[in-house]
């Protein structure tokens, strides 16, 4: 029988319809982010006072917080929009951190490598990415476990690395390090605006980035094509390796200490401020630029809370429910969105 | 007429998946500057072959030509090289990705300069190559999530013909695999005017379609599948539906086969009534009634929204409107557990991935659904659980070591009688038969047709979607069918009153 499409086609145009709303609610999460960094400014303002919160001394500090949150949670980005998830960073911030005090120059030992030490303790933290993506992708064991038992090697690299005793950093560069600063920003954060464009271009300008996209959307699209999707994903670790051996140097400098409580904490924050930016946990879509909003959000609600007088408990509690509040509004419900 | 070299040739191609025959030695031949429709029912393996034509499964024997020279792919690249592309059911495009780089993805390295890629050349590329096509309008840089559906095609058409592109300007050939189901009127004539402009420049084309009215009006000649094997072919100059239609459909099985004789004309009362029901942008304004000691059939193919009806009645997923009256009373279905508590249960298509679980006993299987009628006191007796799987062992004839044997020690239909005594014993009058004799042999097969008719003799209703339409026509007493979401038809189905397999396909496709 021929088929009157003119009198019925409602259910293509419904379909039609829930394509074109689901494109809408995803232009509003695409701008929900600015939306609410703007509203937080505004709120802590008024609370704590245009002339406190946005005081320069304050505007400095919240820019020193975002500087390692941001390396990391850039490297996660990565990881996040193919699908995986990365659960090492404790470990390997505190591993590249604490083998950066071991390198250069400090009150323990004599190595003194200076900078050639630094460039190594980053690529202990990519040999690590490469382990991690090897592990995943050729034996075929789950990223969150592989990389959660990689977090525990790391820590005990990091302990042996300096027999229990922290080492204080006496390298004249690290030293002038945390304290200089350009324009009024201090040099970590200009190191991680570096990292920042680093990221976002090979996102945005290199076969690579785009591959990655194509990865977290459907595997067998860049696989039918002929792209080494495996090689696509153990890159994607190393780069979340390199992004946390640069955020453990950049965390050395910072306390002046190489220790691997360095690491500690970094990885909740930097998987909230990646949910928060709009990168989605399933994968193929987000981006570096939006987990730089994401970063800000962290940060100027944690500095906020703290110049309000909140406790730093509740900061933390504030913290987790915000990210399962994120989860939850950004999920596809009704699909497994289990990291691969 | 000049005697003419076919671009493509494809002879004799068999396809078996783990025993079952999808195709069964299928030819298929395409001039360059042709388009060729591929029409049949579900199952027919129109989609399989395209598949093997792409290289994205093997085949399991007959050869294949291209341009006259042998052509066995081992994955969708060679096919790209041999100037063969597919644009897929599903969509393959990456939609965080702009146009111009989903034209080019996988081939970036053209484009590489330094480590980066130069997006300046290839946008200008992709314009150019959109051009080629005569495709005007389509920014490149335009993300492909904003781009409507009917642009996007254009968008993938324009990616396979450039990668099935050959510098020797040899004829492509393009394969298209159900483009039209998202598509409107109007979208649909915009997608025939790029296929006619295709087949204008030399290129083949071949078009699977469920519709055949648009099978017909786009195509130069069109190939009839069915059961795996080719059914002849014609112009489409000399063809109508109603050829098409009886060529797609096989004969009546016999009475025997099916059981007519224990076929038994349903009662007066309504078990379940449903008015109006739908689920936006699948299936709308579903109304019928499911009398008492009926077998009630929905046909229809895949996307028809028939699956997803019976999702909405087994409580698995929750309609957008409508409602459903059990015993004349309305009732919500929010979830499996409270339709299974208001007597309907399913039996899912996915024997092996819904319907047991591999690692438990037959007896633990059988006592699933109804563990907490098995208790003595708190906890449940395992002496009931094994008491429980004994008698339906027996009552069904299952061939089992035993009760305590693991049930993937079973065959296949073996396995479903499993299921088949879950969804007795769980008490539900109301049993959703979803494909029940998928992957079953022969001789299983008749004994489970044995056991829909014995259970609607115990009082009990079915509601049944077919493996094949003439299942579902020889079990059912009523047929309904369905078309892009609607009911389209019913027929009576008793046993002196069956409709003939056209009846129902013609308003199927």
């Amino acid at each position: 029988m021929a088929n009157e499409r003119g009198a019925n086609l409602t259910i293509t145009e419904e379909f039609a319809e829930k394509v074109k709303r689901a494109n809408f609610m995803d232009r509003v999460m695409r701008v929900a982010p600015i939306m609410v960094l703007a509203v937080l400014i505004l709120v802590f303002s008024c609370v704590c006072g245009f002339h406190v919160f946005l005081a320069p001394s304050n505007l400095v500090a919240i820019l020193k917080q975002l500087a390692i949150p941001l390396c990391v949670a850039m490297g996660l980005t990565y990881v996040i929009m193919i699908g995986s998830i990365d659960l090492s960073i404790n470990g390997v911030v505190g591993m590249t951190g604490s083998l950066a005090g071991v390198f250069v120059a400090n009150e323990v030992n004599n190595l003194n490598l200076g900078l050639f030490g630094i460039a190594l303790a980053i690529l202990s933290g990519v040999a690590v990415g490469l382990l991690i993506g090897l592990v995943h992708v050729y034996l075929r064991a789950p990223s969150f476990m592989v990389s959660l038992s990689f977090m525990y090697v790391c820590q005990g690299i990091a302990r042996l690395s300096y027999h229990s005793r922290i080492l204080k950093i006496t390298d004249k560069t690290m030293l002038w390090a945390s304290g200089a600063s350009f324009l009024g920003i201090p040099f970590i954060t200009w190191m991680a605006l570096i990292m920042f464009i680093l990221c976002l271009l090979i996102q945005e300008y290199t076969a690579f980035g785009r591959h990655v996209y194509a990865v977290g959307t459907n595997e067998a699209i860049p696989r039918a094509v002929g792209v080494n999707v495996n090689w696509v994903k153990v890159r994607v670790f190393m780069l979340a390796g390199l992004m946390s051996g640069v955020a453990g140097v950049l965390g050395a400098i910072r306390l002046g200490i190489g220790q691997v409580s360095i690491g500690d904490n970094q990885m909740f924050p930097a998987q909230a401020a990646v949910v928060i930016g709009g990168t989605a946990l399933a994968g193929g879509k987000g981006g570096v630029q939006r987990t730089l909003i994401g970063v800000l959000i962290m940060t100027i609600l944690k500095n906020g809370l703290l110049m309000c007088n909140v406790s730093p408990y509740i900061t933390d509690g504030v913290q987790g429910l915000i990210i399962l509040l994120c989860v939850i509004l950004t999920c596809e419900h009704g699909k497994t969105v289990i990291s691969k | 007429m000049e005697e003419r070299k076919p671009l493509f040739t494809a002879k004799d191609i068999t396809k078996s998946f783990s025993g079952t025959q999808a195709l069964k030695g299928v030819d298929l031949e395409v001039y360059p500057g042709e388009i060729v429709g591929l029409v049949g029912e579900n199952g027919a393996g129109k989609s399989t072959l395209l598949k093997i034509i792409i290289g994205a499964q093997p085949q399991t024997s007959g050869t294949m030509t291209m341009h006259g020279a042998p052509y066995a792919p081992k994955n969708p690249m060679d096919g790209n090289h041999a100037g063969i592309g597919m644009v897929f059911q599903e969509q393959s495009l990456i939609v965080n990705l702009n146009v111009a780089q989903n034209i080019f993805f996988g081939h970036e390295d053209r484009y590489r300069r330094h480590g980066f890629i130069n997006w300046k050349q290839m946008n200008a590329d992709a314009e150019q190559v959109l051009a080629n096509c005569d495709i005007t309008n389509i920014p490149v840089r335009k993300k492909v999530f904003d781009l409507n559906f009917a642009t996007r095609q254009m968008v993938e058409i324009a990616k396979v013909v450039n990668v099935a592109h050959r510098d020797d300007g040899k004829s492509c050939l393009i394969l298209l695999d159900e483009p039209t189901s998202v598509l409107n009127e109007e979208e649909v004539q915009t997608l025939f005017r790029q296929m006619r402009k295709l087949a204008a420049r030399g290129h083949g084309v071949v078009f699977v379609s469920h519709r055949l009215d648009e099978v017909l009006e786009i195509s130069d000649r069109i190939y009839v599948y069915k059961d795996g094997m080719s059914m002849g072919n014609m112009e489409t100059k000399s063809a109508t539906e109603a050829i098409l239609y009886e060529k797609m459909v096989g004969r009546n099985s016999s009475n025997e086969y099916y059981q007519l004789d224990k076929q038994i004309a349903p009662k007066e009362a309504v078990v379940l009534e449903v008015k109006n029901l739908s689920k936006f942008g699948v299936f709308k304004d579903i109304s019928f009634k499911l009398h008492h000691g009926e077998i009630l059939g929905l046909c229809g193919v895949v996307g028809s929204g028939k699956e997803e009806i019976c999702s909405v009645l087994c409580g698995d997923e929750s309609p957008t409107g409508g409602e459903l009256l059990l015993d004349g009373k309305p009732i919500r279905l929010s979830s499996p557990e409270k339709a299974r508590k208001a007597g309907i249960l399913m039996i899912p298509k996915e024997r092996l991935y819904e319907g047991i679980v591999g690692i438990l006993s037959v007896e633990d299987n059988i006592a699933l659904s109804n563990l907490a009628r098995l208790k003595s006191g708190p906890s449940v007796s395992p002496k009931k659980i094994t008491a429980q799987a004994t008698q339906w062992i027996d009552t069904m004839n299952i061939k089992t070591n035993g009760p305590k044997a693991l049930i993937m020690s079973l065959s296949g239909g073996n396995q479903q009688k499993v299921v088949f005594s879950r969804a007795m014993a769980s008490g539900c009058d109301i049993i959703i038969l979803n494909h029940p004799t998928r992957g079953v042999d022969v001789g299983a097969r008749e004994e489970i047709y044995t056991l829909i008719r014995e259970i609607v003799a115990n009082g009990k209703s079915v509601i049944l979607l077919g493996d094949t339409l003439d299942e579902c026509i020889g079990m059912s007493s009523r047929v309904i069918v369905l078309q892009d979401g609607r009911i389209t038809a019913e027929f009576d189905a008793s046993v002196d009153n069956k409709p003939s397999q056209v009846d129902v396909v013609s308003h199927m496709m």
